[in-house]
């Protein structure tokens, strides 16, 4: 078949220096991937061409860029599943990141943020003669964090670190979570309270990007949400978000339904009285609209609202977690 | 002053375990790799890690005997048995570090069965354990605060007065060269499967510790010792690990027989990588094969042992071969894999010969470990998981040892002659005019060649063939010129320099299956079917001459084991 | 055909203009909509962090309670809803023990979940079951001179393989196609799938309004009108929060966003006020004039 490429090109060299697309066209069987196609590029066509790649299976995580839009393993993705014969395929660099030339961005950013995290176990105590013993089911549950092969897909597309790259992002999170996780790691608690700090796990939106372009099934966002649940549960529950998820529970445990007005107030704080005034041009704003439901115990109650009670009586706190 | 006391070169399993040992003995201990560590090719290894730790029946004897067999009677006793009673203290410090090796009931460490073993001894983390470690053993790193010269590609070793002094090295993210100086130096560049098209091997691996010892006066050993394993993906050579045959999946032939009850009566799809191979083969060329495959079938280990166990190669299968292994065979057929043959060492991972007798040159300091050496632990061919085994072995006795050296070495400077004879080099390849050669297209004529001549079956009219065809490429490879004249990040200019690499140490296989007259291990021979333990209970050497590979033999060293005949 | 409706939280609540304008279209288009009284709030990815088993069952309970109705599809108008729903169903069916376990807990109020509901967004249902077909036809008031820019809102793309795009590709760009469909012109821009900020609204201001100007920005940027979403979290924050995001940025953004019945109903020639647009915070006017509608 005949593969339409269309990769943005960056250099910032003397006479070679460009920032735009460049096309190619090459001939190349049915089953290629994406990587295939651009070292066919690269060999057949032009060496200028700058991409890591390295294993061809998934593994190495070198080849991690954005394809149509969305950042991808170059050699996880065939050709066909992104385009069919004869549509154009666009090809960019990582997200979130520096480019350094064309395909090829400074990890420097991943790295940091990996390193942020006290990335090494800290046993509790001197090593035991042997082996640690551990449950089977407590490791095959750190395989998934530790199938991270590293690649950058999901901090390139983390909507979270495109406003504020003072976050962690999902990558360094998962690899938290694989030593919060981890029952020979002796450092859980002191681990939990820095991930509770800014940056930590309550500034991810929890838009599922790292979920759906994580090549190795990773759900960095879901690890996420395991640590929170484990922040919480170690009583630290006085940060804007965990008093937002126990607001939140409140109302729908009281009336059945979303109580969005004492959820801001809760969120705020109380008695945060600067924030509460701030924010009474909002209150007009919508109160004018006829947008601002009604708070608290004039939140009407749901017909079904006591056996939701019941449900929550029974179920509330019974985490997912597997830590 | 020395830049560093220890600079190691390659930061996959053997590198980054030689420089943690070497921090640990208390060196000032650098790491280069031309990858980010984590991108090095000890990931691929999927299976697993043998050590005889504890169990009903096994022992340290039985993975020696077991070894020494697997390597077709060509192994270095002395380095086998080293190997062997270090595994079990080295699996325990890799769960330390944290690695999440499977756990049976009790919560101790699980093994599986794996081919030419006699006790299931592998230990491992689903099909991923080469990732899990490597990642674990760069989790060390951080913590250790080791430098890591990372995306740096080594071009020279520097080497004065036969004595190593650093290398010269490029910066890859902007194309700038830079002498660094250590008083001792370890090569773990990993192995050459780049030579070989189609092969498991990463596109990294092109052989440049073999060539950079070789240029610098090491000897190269055993390397007509090539392991073609049983089990890759038609297509693009993608490994499926051997756990799959471990846990009980089938080789079966177009009739649908499990073939390999054939030839391997006993142990079966378990009999060693060079058997299994040879056997797939001779299926394939007696017409009992499936499109140039035989199959490999799943299918009755059930969903939820693949899913888990053998996570990975289904989703590799899946991406690569578009088969769901749960529901159907998947064709598979020997694929360039490993080279046994490397940098050869003592056990101490010393490339010179310490003695003073003399019996192989190489120069002083310079130390190797991992697929690059050649100890020799694996012979004429390497069992699975024992390569993980080897890395973190040999690594490990690697970083304490040029520690050591290091401490005798005194303050010296080198000459920027060194540098400046690189650049001047890359500037006349850089100048070379356009003659219509591209470096792919004479790395796939080589790959193609080496895949022909020298894989499962050889004979010495094909071995000739590819030598004149190396030969022949060396020369074209003298004026091939560069397309791309840029600094920052120049994939062309590093292809370039590692086909030169490669060309050279392709040519030291193909003298090496020259001139061993037997068949052993991988190296098999149709016209000299048998093995010859009179006269070949030999390695062979290569040393660089003028033109091509002076070729020599060195004894091979028994301890307790006599060679049998081998059977499976 | 007939639906159980879900309206969600926020429909009733922060913005009723969508509860409103979802009404004024569905009978038209041949919707008819059974509200499912009594149902519980989805949790929204947020209750789920108090417990993924009680968010799961509040879920079931819905989905249990549209069985008695009688009703095999739950119409959903918000992408949050969709997506917890759509994750929550999943769990429950692929595994049939789990499924087990959270009937018990059903028991008390004679409830127990088959596993044989479909859910569907508002937006899946005019292309797939109403047709766009049927909706051309129903075009009185071709948005001719409109471009919009579509914004998904995350769950009802993310993750994909719960919200059965495996075989339902195309529901990654039905908004664009409805736009079409309204005579409109889709405008891409680089927002189109990323988060509005609204879940860390209440936890980091900062950020989630440096979501919303960006996204407001970039539509202006690339020549918008308006934006459109089909889910309502979205709109409370590209909408009520764009003043703040404003001040925030210090520039001027000005970027109506319309709820996707309210698009709908504008082509079908309903009243703006009908639609309830006259309850958005920033101002519809350069919409209505473009749409032609008489005020």
């Amino acid at each position: 078949m005949r593969a339409k490429l269309r990769v943005k090109r960056f250099s910032t060299e003397g006479e070679a220096s460009t920032n735009a697309f460049q096309e190619y066209e090459v001939d190349v069987p049915e089953h290629f991937t994406v990587l295939d196609s651009l070292i066919r590029v690269r060999e057949d066509v032009d060496p200028s061409l700058a991409l890591r790649c390295s294993c061809r299976a998934s593994i190495c995580g070198s080849c991690a860029m954005r394809v149509n839009d969305r950042a991808r393993l170059a050699c996880k993705t065939r050709l066909t599943s992104v385009a069919k014969e004869g549509e154009i395929v666009t090809i960019e660099p990582m997200g979130n990141q520096r480019v350094v030339k064309d395909l090829v961005v400074d990890l420097q950013l991943f790295w940091g943020k990996v390193r942020a995290v006290e990335p090494f176990l800290l046993p509790d105590g001197p090593e035991p003669e042997e082996e640690y013993i551990a449950p089977n089911e407590a490791m095959l549950n750190l395989l998934t964090p530790m199938g991270c092969i590293m690649c950058g897909a999901c901090v390139s597309d983390c909507t979270s670190l495109e406003v504020d790259k003072n976050f962690l992002g999902p990558a360094a999170l998962a690899k938290s979570y694989r030593f919060v996780a981890d029952p020979r790691d002796g450092a859980q608690a002191t681990r939990l309270q820095n991930l509770n700090e800014s940056g930590g796990v309550w500034d991810c939106t929890r838009c599922n990007m790292c979920v759906e372009v994580c090549p190795k099934g990773v759900a960095p966002m879901e690890r996420i949400m395991e640590l929170r649940e484990g922040v919480m549960d170690q009583g630290m529950t006085n940060t804007p978000g965990a008093r937002h998820v126990a607001s939140f529970a409140n109302s729908v445990a009281r009336a059945g339904w979303l109580d969005e007005t004492m959820l801001a107030v809760d969120s705020w704080g109380k008695f945060n009285l600067p924030k509460l005034i701030a924010e009474i041009p909002l209150a007009i704003r919508v109160l004018r609209r006829g947008k601002m439901p009604l708070p608290g115990p004039l939140h009407h109650k749901l017909k079904g609202a006591d056996a939701i009670g019941r449900i929550f009586k029974r179920l509330e706190g019974k985490h997912a977690r597997k830590f | 002053m020395a830049d560093h006391d220890v600079l190691v070169v390659g930061a996959g399993l053997a590198g980054m375990r030689a420089a943690i040992a070497a921090h640990r003995a208390g060196a000032n201990v650098a790491m280069m790799s031309k990858v980010h560590p984590v991108r090095s090719h000890s990931n691929a290894a999927q299976g697993g890690i043998n050590a005889a730790l504890r169990g009903t029946d096994d022992s340290v004897d039985s993975h020696i005997y077991d070894t020494v067999k697997g390597s077709d009677y060509l192994g270095d006793q002395d380095a086998i048995e080293l190997m062997c009673n270090e595994a079990p203290g080295e699996i325990i410090n890799l769960e330390h570090m944290g690695v999440i090796f499977n756990r049976d009931e009790e919560g101790r460490l699980g093994t599986r069965a794996f081919g030419g073993a006699s006790y299931a001894r592998t230990f491992f983390v689903a099909d991923i354990t080469g990732q899990a470690i490597l990642h674990v053993m760069y989790e060390q790193i951080l913590k250790s605060g080791v430098r890591s010269y990372e995306e740096w590609f080594a071009t020279d070793l520097i080497i004065e007065d036969n004595q190593v002094r650093g290398v010269v090295a490029m910066e890859m993210l902007t194309g700038k060269l830079h002498t660094i100086t250590a008083k001792s130096v370890i090569l773990a560049t990993g192995g050459v499967g780049r030579a070989f098209e189609p092969s498991t091997n990463a596109l990294i691996c092109t052989g440049d510790g073999m060539a950079l010892a070789y240029r610098a006066g090491a000897t190269l050993l055993d390397m007509e010792m090539v392991q073609y394993h049983p089990t890759t993906l038609a297509g693009n050579g993608v490994l499926l690990t051997e756990a799959a045959r471990g846990e009980g999946a089938y080789l079966i032939n177009s009739k649908g027989e499990r073939f390999m009850e054939k030839y391997a009566p006993k142990m079966k799809e378990l009999a060693s990588r060079d058997v299994v191979s040879r056997s797939e083969a001779t299926e394939i060329e007696e017409g009992r094969g499936v499109n140039g495959c035989v199959l490999l079938d799943l299918r009755h280990l059930g969903e939820k042992l693949i899913l888990t166990k053998l996570k990975y190669i289904h989703e590799v299968a899946y991406d690569f071969a578009g088969v769901d292994m749960v529901k159907e065979p998947v064709p598979i057929r020997p694929g360039q894999h490993y080279i046994m043959g490397g940098i050869k060492t003592d056990v101490a991972t010393r490339c010179w010969d310490e003695t003073g007798a003399g019996r192989w040159t190489g120069p002083k300091g310079l130390f190797a470990a991992g697929e690059t050496a050649c100890v020799s632990v694996h012979g004429g061919n390497r069992l699975g998981a024992n390569s993980l085994l080897e890395t973190v072995v040999f690594g490990k006795i690697a970083g304490e040892a040029a520690t050591e050296y290091a401490k005798g070495i005194g303050d010296f400077s080198v000459s920027g002659a060194w540098q400046s004879d690189r650049e001047a080099a890359i500037k006349a390849v850089m100048d070379r005019p356009a003659n219509g050669e591209r470096t792919a297209a004479l790395r796939l004529e080589l790959g193609q060649t080496m895949n022909q001549h020298l894989a499962v079956f050889r004979n010495e009219e094909g071995m000739q063939t590819a030598l004149a065809k190396v030969k022949e490429l060396r020369a074209r490879y003298a004026s091939l010129p560069i397309v791309h004249k840029g600094s920052v990040y120049n994939t062309d200019l590093i292809f370039h320099t590692e086909l030169g690499y490669m060309l050279e140490v392709a040519e030291t296989i193909c003298a090496g299956g020259l001139l061993r007259k037997e068949s052993r291990g991988a190296h098999f021979r149709k016209d000299m079917p048998e093995r010859d333990d009179e006269n070949w209970m030999k390695h062979t050497t290569a040393v660089r001459g003028e033109d091509g590979p002076t070729m020599d033999t060195l004894e091979v060293v028994k301890t307790r084991w006599e060679p049998q005949k081998r059977v499976y | 055909m007939k639906y159980a409706f879900y309206p969600g939280c926020v429909s009733r609540g922060g913005t009723p203009e969508l509860y409103t304008s979802t009404l004024a279209i569905a009978g038209k288009l041949g919707i008819e909509l059974e509200e499912i009284v009594g149902a519980a709030c989805t949790g929204a990815g947020v209750l789920q962090e108090k417990g993924q088993k009680l968010g799961d069952t509040l879920n079931a309970r819905t989905f249990a309670m549209a069985e008695r109705m009688g009703l095999t599809t739950i119409l959903n108008i918000c992408s949050t809803c969709q997506g917890v729903m759509a994750q929550a169903n999943k769990r429950l069916l692929d595994d049939p023990d789990y499924l087990a376990e959270v009937n018990e807990e059903l028991k008390p109020e004679g409830l127990e979940y088959t596993g044989r509901v479909i859910i569907k967004h508002l937006a899946w249902v005019i292309v797939e079951e109403v047709g766009l077909d049927t909706l051309k036809g129903l075009v009185k008031n071709p948005l001719a001179d409109l471009k919009v820019a579509p914004f998904y809102g995350c769950y009802i793309l993310r993750p994909s393989d719960a919200l059965g795009f495996g075989d339902n590709p195309g529901r990654e760009n039905y908004l664009e196609r409805i736009i079409e469909t309204c005579s409109a012109e889709p405008v891409n821009f680089p927002g189109r799938t990323k988060c509005c900020g609204f879940p860390i609204m209440l936890i980091n201001e900062r950020n989630s309004m440096a979501m919303v100007g960006n996204h407001t920005t970039s539509a202006k940027e690339h020549g918008a009108d308006c934006m459109v979403t089909p889910c309502p979290l979205c709109h409370l924050n590209l909408d009520g929060q764009q003043p703040k995001a404003q001040a925030q940025r210090g520039a001027k953004i000005g970027m109506p966003v319309l709820h996707l019945p309210q698009l709908v109903g504008l082509a079908m020639g309903l009243s703006p006020k009908d639609l309830g647009m006259n309850q958005h915070v920033v101002s519809t006017k350069g919409v209505e004039a473009k749409a032609s509608v008489r005020v």
